[in-house]
């Protein structure tokens, strides 16, 4: 019975652990899309993983206002595997990862192409 | 102490090799799964996230199902299946349960005999069948076990790879999942095969997994 307790605790903290994780991808994933609807570049270059960072010409804060992303919408989907995860809005979805200061960008601007990898408008080499 | 030790001693040692090997797995999984992340221009991972990892788990757990899945097997297949000049086998001519008096139960249970030999209906039942019945019980667990972990961990590098991720059920028939399977049942499957046919021809002194050095190659169901 303890056992059984200690177990239904643990499944029942990793779902809420699963659930807050998928929460502050969202968040993340939202506030890089609003901060290029908002022209606000330092903030959503700050949003970026290294490799993606590198990819983008230089100055960033300038030339990722240029992607052609689109403003957030409500949130249509979002998975969370491991260090990875994949969010999907009505018209857009961008891929994360964990970093040590919590998810970054890894893609943005992606469509899907079935089981070809998805087509994004920045991704890192 | 030391008498309970030398008495225990096969399955301490294999207890104690299990443990020491999958403490190595952690450690080697962790250092590839982490060189990974890295070529992806992603952080490396501690190692308390990598041993409670999707990774890890599919990992443990693929092996784990097929080491069951060949003891199942093997425990079964044996009472019908014969192999003439096995010590692995019984005599040609014993296939099958056997009769009461010949597997001690019921009435012919003796005094020293586990209290549900004794025993009529399901208790019966169940303890003549409880060593293929835990071991294919723990193999059904083991192979749900990386059906789960690894569609998780397939996902993973989905993401990583800026795929598509699957549903559990769109795993089961994925490549990945059958790939790992099957590459697990294979090798046991031969184990054993090598393990029925060798032990024919081949002795190991003083192990009870091999005939007598002496006995003839045709001699069945002897063990040394």
């Amino acid at each position: 019975m303890r056992w059984a307790v200690i177990l239904l605790t643990t499944l029942l903290a990793g779902c809420a652990s699963l659930g807050e994780r998928s929460s502050a991808a969202e968040e993340t994933a939202r506030s890089f899309l609003q901060a290029v609807a908002d022209g606000d570049g330092a903030a959503a270059c700050g949003a970026l993983a290294p490799e993606t960072e590198a990819e983008i010409d230089a100055p960033c804060e300038q030339s990722i206002l240029s992607e052609a992303l689109t403003a957030p919408s409500p949130v249509a989907d979002s998975r969370v595997y491991g260090q990875s995860a994949l969010v999907t809005f009505a018209d857009d979805a961008v891929f994360l990862a964990v970093f040590r200061d919590g998810w970054r960008v890894v893609a943005a601007g992606c469509t899907s192409r079935g089981e070809r990898p998805y087509d994004c408008r920045i991704q890192g080499g | 102490m030391r008498r309970a030790l030398r008495e225990n001693s096969l399955g301490l040692v294999f207890g104690l090799l299990f443990l020491i090997v999958l403490v190595a797995q952690g450690f080697a999984g962790h250092a590839d799964f982490n060189q990974q992340q890295i070529a992806a221009g992603l952080e490396p991972v501690g190692l308390g996230r990598y041993l409670t990892s999707a990774s890890f788990a599919a990992d443990v757990a693929e092996n784990w199902q097929s080491e069951y899945l060949q003891f199942f097997l093997y425990i079964l297949l044996t009472v019908w299946l014969v192999q003439k000049g096995s010590p692995e086998s019984k005599k040609p001519g014993e296939e099958g349960r056997e009769s009461d008096r010949e597997q001690k139960v019921g009435p012919y249970a003796t005094g020293d005999s586990p209290a549900w030999a004794h025993a009529g209906g399901l208790r019966r039942a169940l303890l003549s069948n409880s060593l293929g019945l835990v071991m294919g019980l723990l193999f059904a667990g083991s192979w749900l076990a990386q059906s789960i972990a690894g569609a998780a961990a397939f996902n993973e590098r989905q993401l990583r790879d800026l795929q598509e991720p699957v549903t559990w059920a769109e795993y089961l028939i994925e490549p990945d999942f059958w790939s790992r399977t099957l590459q697990n049942w294979q090798s046991e499957l031969l184990a054993v095969a090598s393990m029925v046919i060798l032990s024919i021809y081949l002795r190991q002194r003083g192990s009870p997994e091999s005939k007598p050095v002496g006995a003839p190659h045709d001699a069945t169901g002897v063990e040394g």
